[in-house]
């Protein structure tokens, strides 16, 4: 790797954009020169490309558009490919490698479950946002992992997180406020975002009751609670903060990696989609 | 991690060092990480980041070495599909492919 392709990759982490780093590993027949070279592209096809593949002294130069355009779609997708081109004087071998803009994990609530999660999570490489309305709590003391750590009101300070990076498909919510009316106040605000993951915490009789209360009292359409992870996590028995931390960065995980695992969530949904399909049926 | 692992070859290569860098490129089966997973082949065995440790992973290291030496990029095969009642240590079920190749200073 050759200094202008990493530096040009050390400036793009630094500045926490989505890049790509293009390497070829194999290079058979005529390709054969091309072993070892690099390029750094962005999703945006009017960024130059930063180094060379070396192909357009091969006589392959028509070959580059269309291993950046597979590329970059490796990098929309945050998926690292192995691409294989084949040429009747050779075979190419580029390999994808995808360093996207970590997930985010917000945090809303500073208490006893929120201090291991946002360790957890920064150790499994999630950008941690601490928010409580208590200064004492959402203490960057508290949280030296977090990446922010902000003290106000609960709604007004989601509008700003919004409002600085976006909550889009790799935002991660967890609800754990000390109070259920804040967990609820937060859910409404967040409830139309187009969000990787919401969890809200509760038992599974409150999660029930504060779902109908909010259909019957603010009219708000039934399957909008579908994608709500509440009860939060994934049943593993667990007791201790620390444990039901665990649990819920094991649903986050799940969610990230469509893993098998069936969320605690998923009775509820059932009962509800069940009773919904009642309803429309009689 | 990955992420990171940028900044570490940086600093090295800025101390004039030079290293081997691999990364696994292709998995099948059971393997001990994914396919993305780096490490950074130091020539004095301060080694940062892992592919999985084991005898595979010595594997790559002795490769990394080599390279670090000829300076040529090339590909470790690492099979860890053979028999449990075998003396191999390396029993996770998979194989996977690791890309390695050098990085210095002078490198153009």
């Amino acid at each position: 790797m050759n200094p202008t392709v990493l530096a040009a990759m050390v400036a793009s982490l630094d500045r926490r954009e989505s890049v790509a780093l293009l390497s070829v590993t194999e290079a058979g027949g005529s390709f054969a020169p091309a072993l070892g070279n690099h390029v750094v592209l962005w999703l945006d096809p009017a960024r130059p490309p930063v180094g060379d593949l070396g192909l357009a002294e091969l006589g392959a130069g028509d070959l580059v558009p269309t291993i950046y355009h597979d590329a970059r779609r490796a990098l929309a997708e945050r998926e690292h490919r192995h691409l294989t081109y084949t040429r009747a004087d050779g075979v190419l071998k580029v390999f994808v490698e995808v360093q996207a803009q970590p997930p985010q994990l917000i945090i809303v609530g500073a208490g006893h479950i929120a201090v291991p999660l946002a360790s957890i999570a920064a150790l499994c490489d999630f950008e941690v946002t601490v928010l409580d309305d208590r200064p004492q709590y959402a203490h960057p003391a508290r949280f030296p992992t977090a990446k922010r750590v902000i003290a106000g009101p609960f709604r007004a300070e989601l509008r700003t997180l919004r409002g600085d990076r976006g909550f889009d498909n790799h935002t991660y919510i967890v609800l754990v406020t000390r109070g259920h009316q804040h967990d609820v106040e937060c859910l409404l605000e967040v409830l139309d975002d187009p969000l990787a993951y919401i969890g809200m915490i509760g038992s599974q009789r409150r999660i029930r009751a504060v779902f109908e209360l909010l259909e019957r009292e603010q009219g708000i359409a039934p399957e909008k609670f579908d994608r709500i992870h509440a009860p939060i996590g994934l049943d593993i028995n667990a007791h201790t903060p620390a444990e039901i931390a665990v649990c819920i960065m094991a649903e986050i995980i799940n969610v990230m990696r469509k893993g098998p695992a069936i969320p605690m969530s998923e009775q509820i949904r059932r009962e509800r989609q069940a009773r919904r399909q009642r309803v429309a049926a009689s | 991690m990955s992420a990171t692992i940028y900044h570490h070859l940086q600093r090295l290569v800025d101390q004039g060092l030079t290293v081997a860098v691999a990364t696994i490129t292709d998995v099948k089966g059971s393997v001990p990480r994914e396919v993305g997973a780096k490490m950074i082949i130091h020539p004095l065995g301060a080694h940062i980041g892992t592919v999985g440790g084991g005898c595979g992973e010595a594997d790559v290291i002795r490769a990394g070495l080599d390279v670090i030496q000829d300076g040529k990029p090339r590909n470790v095969f690492v099979d860890l599909t053979e028999d449990i009642s075998m003396q191999s240590l390396g029993v996770c079920g998979g194989i996977m492919n690791v890309f390695i190749e050098a990085c210095r200073k002078e490198d153009a």
